[in-house]
């Protein structure tokens, strides 16, 4: 979608859905929201709905950094422990990896 | 006027292509080898070492991921290897040294030094003759599983073994027995690698890729639980469970019938067993054991067909006493056969498991056993045999007595009280002390075998030399040959098991049938295409190659296992008179039915056998016990690691330099055609004509 042929309202009521989406443990949709309006909200010249747009963006970005931030810890953390683990890190295991303890 | 020419034209021209690239194919055979493939020369005829696990341990050979490569260095001497050890540039290396150099200071040394990544091991005819022992098992084999004080470090069983054959090597080993192959090697590093070592780096090699990369890793219970986890998205299986069957007949069947399909157990009779294992094994996925254990085997087939001579089933229905054969498998992984028979005698699962209460067989207990009598290796001695044994009961020493009788003059017995080589006597003796059972063996103290569990457990090992002869021909085997004292053997055997059943003695003149030794050995050890085997079975031509004596995954069954079960079941069979239907349908628990040879001399006249033979699973309790404790050490626990390929490559690794520049060329083109590309598109108004705006319809 192109936002340059969007009404303003409606940039606002995208931003607004895609930064509740991303509560449902979905920081990607999160991240999309920070960099697909981080245009609208810091670079455009200043219409009403941009507080909020800005808003939606701010957060958005702090939710997607934050999430990247515990899910590289925690693949750090499992990837140095999984063989230390045994049966536990088996279990959460999608796909074991062939001839490594 | 041009465009309606040139449509035509390149039609004609893209059919011309298709046409050349089918052709190429054609040319090329067509066989889809890739070209980067093109690059290696294929070393056939290696056996790979492989990984195994058991509760605790992985143990065996694997490669990286993909394979591992080095650089060929090929080793005649100690000397040489040393000299690569020390002086190497070109690591990592792949050494190709003979086999009598294997050992553990070498193999420690090329692990310590870093400098090695695999190793590939050959035989030549000069090491072969120099060779005293080559044995990789532990000097006190089955250390676990046997029982504690029979084998201690002064005096152990196997005093040359290595124990690398449960080392985790860190590296892969292929064994290759083809002389070509080897040649193929030396050659190559004589061409490229064997000059002006300081400067080997620099150079172009000739360099190895092995692949045997092992899925399993770390322990038994991982590797099962890895395979069993059904969230895994994409699930593998990482190991199976070592195990086959065992085999087991009795002399006289027993069970009345069938009458329209139904028998009537023999109940509270006692059984004498005759036992042997059926296994081997060897560090490379290539085995030959011709004293443990063929020896063993053709004994109790031997014996098993002079009893059924001997001893009349009258003597076995008065005295009720049955002979039971039995030959264990796996058992050189901590008594896996003899493990799992016990387990099941003591649940009533044997010799029917699930039969309700006992109306097809009599369910057999370690308590209807009477005497347990088990044939282990015998193929370095003439006419002094062991027999060993732990209790002080009066049946076994009562049995040695017989044994020392019959045996006169041909045979010497002596007692070894307070002594058991590993046996499958181990596992009832562990958990039935009084158990009453004796080892038969040529070797008193520690093995005359050398060559215990290694691919040079041979013919020659045993010095068997095959006779082609027929019935009463039987004066051209020598005295002193190993059929000869296996046919002694049996007869004393025999003889005594004939009194110990029937107590009197035995006075007939029937001998053993040493043609049939001479048969079974060579069906073993040299072609499995042999009399014995045509008489069995009529199936197809088999490759002159032993049959594998490896016990393998549970889910294979062996050669070895098929033809020794029907030899031993035609040797006890019963010939059924008449005119009857040789199937086995409607099935029967009791009986199976065979069409079989009347005898090796008469391979063509076919007769309907009664059989008792039957095979139970050969497969550890520790697998099928739902709450197995692992580490409690109760039972065998092996498995061996999963894999998808096994293969040796020669090629030629390019110089360091040369590889550089070969990625230094790559990387320039592609910056090259970036930049080509920009310049391309930003003038891409004056290079291409822009197209014209498309006409509005007219009539619009």
């Amino acid at each position: 979608m192109d936002l340059a042929k969007v009404s303003n309202e409606k940039k606002l009521d995208l931003c607004r859905w895609y930064f509740r989406i991303g509560f449902a443990l979905l920081p990607f949709v999160w991240a999309v929201n920070a960099i697909w309006f981080f245009n609208e909200a810091f670079r455009k010249p200043e219409y009403a709905e941009q507080k909020h747009i800005k808003k939606y963006v701010i957060f958005s970005a702090m939710g997607s950094a934050i999430w990247l931030v515990l899910l590289i810890t925690w693949v750090t953390i499992f990837q140095l422990n999984r063989a230390n683990w045994g049966e536990t890190a088996d279990y959460i295991s999608f796909i074991i990896p062939l001839g490594t303890p | 006027m041009t465009d309606v020419l040139m449509k035509p034209i390149m039609t004609i021209m893209g059919i011309f292509i298709i046409h050349f690239f089918i052709m190429l194919q054609l040319i090329g055979g067509g066989n889809g080898e890739r070209t980067k493939d093109q690059m290696y020369e294929k070393i056939d005829g290696s056996s790979a070492c492989y990984r195994r696990l058991n509760a605790t341990h992985q143990i065996g050979c694997s490669s990286n991921r993909g394979g591992s490569t080095g650089t060929i260095h090929v080793c005649d001497s100690k000397r040489d290897l040393n000299f690569l050890l020390v002086n190497g540039t070109a690591f990592p290396y792949i050494p190709v040294l003979p086999v009598k150099y294997f050992n553990v200071e070498n193999l420690e040394r090329m692990i310590e030094s870093k400098k090695v990544s695999g190793l590939v091991l050959h035989l030549n005819n000069e090491t072969l003759k120099s060779l005293d022992y080559f044995t990789h098992d532990y000097q006190c084999p089955n250390p676990y599983s046997s029982l504690t004080d029979t084998c201690n470090e002064v005096s152990t069983w196997n005093p040359y073994g290595t124990g690398l054959l449960y080392r985790d090597i860190p590296f892969p080993i292929f064994y290759i027995d083809s002389y070509e192959e080897v040649l193929k090697m030396r050659n190559c590093f004589e061409k490229f690698n064997n000059f002006s070592y300081e400067s080997q780096s620099d150079r172009s090699l000739c360099s190895l890729e092995l692949k045997s990369f092992m899925y399993a890793t770390t322990n038994t219970p991982t590797c099962r639980r890895r395979s069993n986890i059904i969230t895994n998205l994409n699930p593998v299986k990482f190991c199976d469970p070592l195990g086959d069957s065992n085999i087991w007949a009795s002399l006289y069947p027993l069970a009345d019938g069938p009458r329209r399909n139904e028998t009537k157990p023999l109940k509270d009779y006692k059984y004498i067993i005759i036992s042997a294992r059926l296994d081997a094994t060897s560090m490379f996925d290539k085995t030959s054991g011709a004293n443990s254990p063929v020896t063993g085997i053709v004994t109790l087939l031997t014996v098993a067909k002079y009893l059924k001579e001997i001893l009349p089933i009258e003597i076995v229905r008065e005295k009720k006493t049955n002979i039971l054969f039995i030959l264990f498998n796996g058992e050189t992984y901590d008594y896996i056969g003899s493990q799992r028979m016990l387990f099941d005698m003591l649940k009533g699962y044997f010799p029917l498991k699930g039969a309700a209460e006992d109306n097809i067989l009599p369910v057999i207990r370690p308590e209807n056993v009477s005497l347990f009598i088990e044939v282990s290796q015998l193929g370095n001695s003439k006419d002094r045999l062991f027999v060993h044994h732990l209790t002080k009961g009066n049946e076994v020493l009562g049995f040695y007595e017989k044994l020392v009788e019959y045996g006169k003059p041909l045979l010497k017995f002596d007692n070894v009280s307070d002594s058991l080589p590993p046996a499958s006597l181990h596992t009832f003796m562990k958990k039935i002390p009084t158990f009453p059972g004796l080892l038969i063996a040529d070797h008193k103290h520690s093995y005359s075998n050398h060559f215990y569990n290694s691919i040079f457990d041979n013919s020659t090992n045993i010095g068997f030399q095959y006779y082609d002869v027929l019935e009463n021909d039987d004066i051209s085997i020598p005295t002193d040959s190993i059929q000869q004292l296996i046919a002694n053997l049996s007869e004393t055997i025999g003889k005594s098991v004939f009194e110990e059943v029937s107590q009197t003695k035995y006075n007939g003149v029937e001998r053993a049938d040493v043609i049939l030794a001479n048969e079974l050995l060579y069906c073993y050890l040299e072609d499995p295409n042999c009399r014995v085997h045509r008489a069995i079975q009529r199936g197809n031509k088999l490759p002159k190659i032993p049959f594998s004596l490896y016990v393998g995954v549970d889910h294979v069954t062996n050669f070895m296992t098929s033809f020794t079960s029907l030899t031993l079941g035609w040797l006890t069979g019963v010939v059924e008179k008449g005119d009857v239907n040789c199937t086995n349908k409607p099935r029967n628990y009791a009986f199976k039915f065979y069409n079989m040879s009347k005898s090796i001399v008469d391979l063509n006249t076919t007769l309907c056998y009664k059989i008792t033979m039957n095979t139970t699973e050969a497969v550890s309790p520790a697998f099928i016990m739902p709450d197995y404790n692992w580490t409690s050490g109760e039972f065998s626990t092996w498995s061996e690691s999963t894999w998808s390929e096994i293969n040796v490559r020669m090629f030629l690794k390019p110089s360091a330099a040369h590889e550089k520049m070969s990625i230094a060329i790559g990387c320039i083109s592609v910056i090259f055609s970036f930049i080509l590309v920009y310049f391309v598109k930003s003038r891409s108004h004056i290079l291409f004509t822009p197209p014209l705006p498309t006409e509005a319809p007219t009539d619009c």
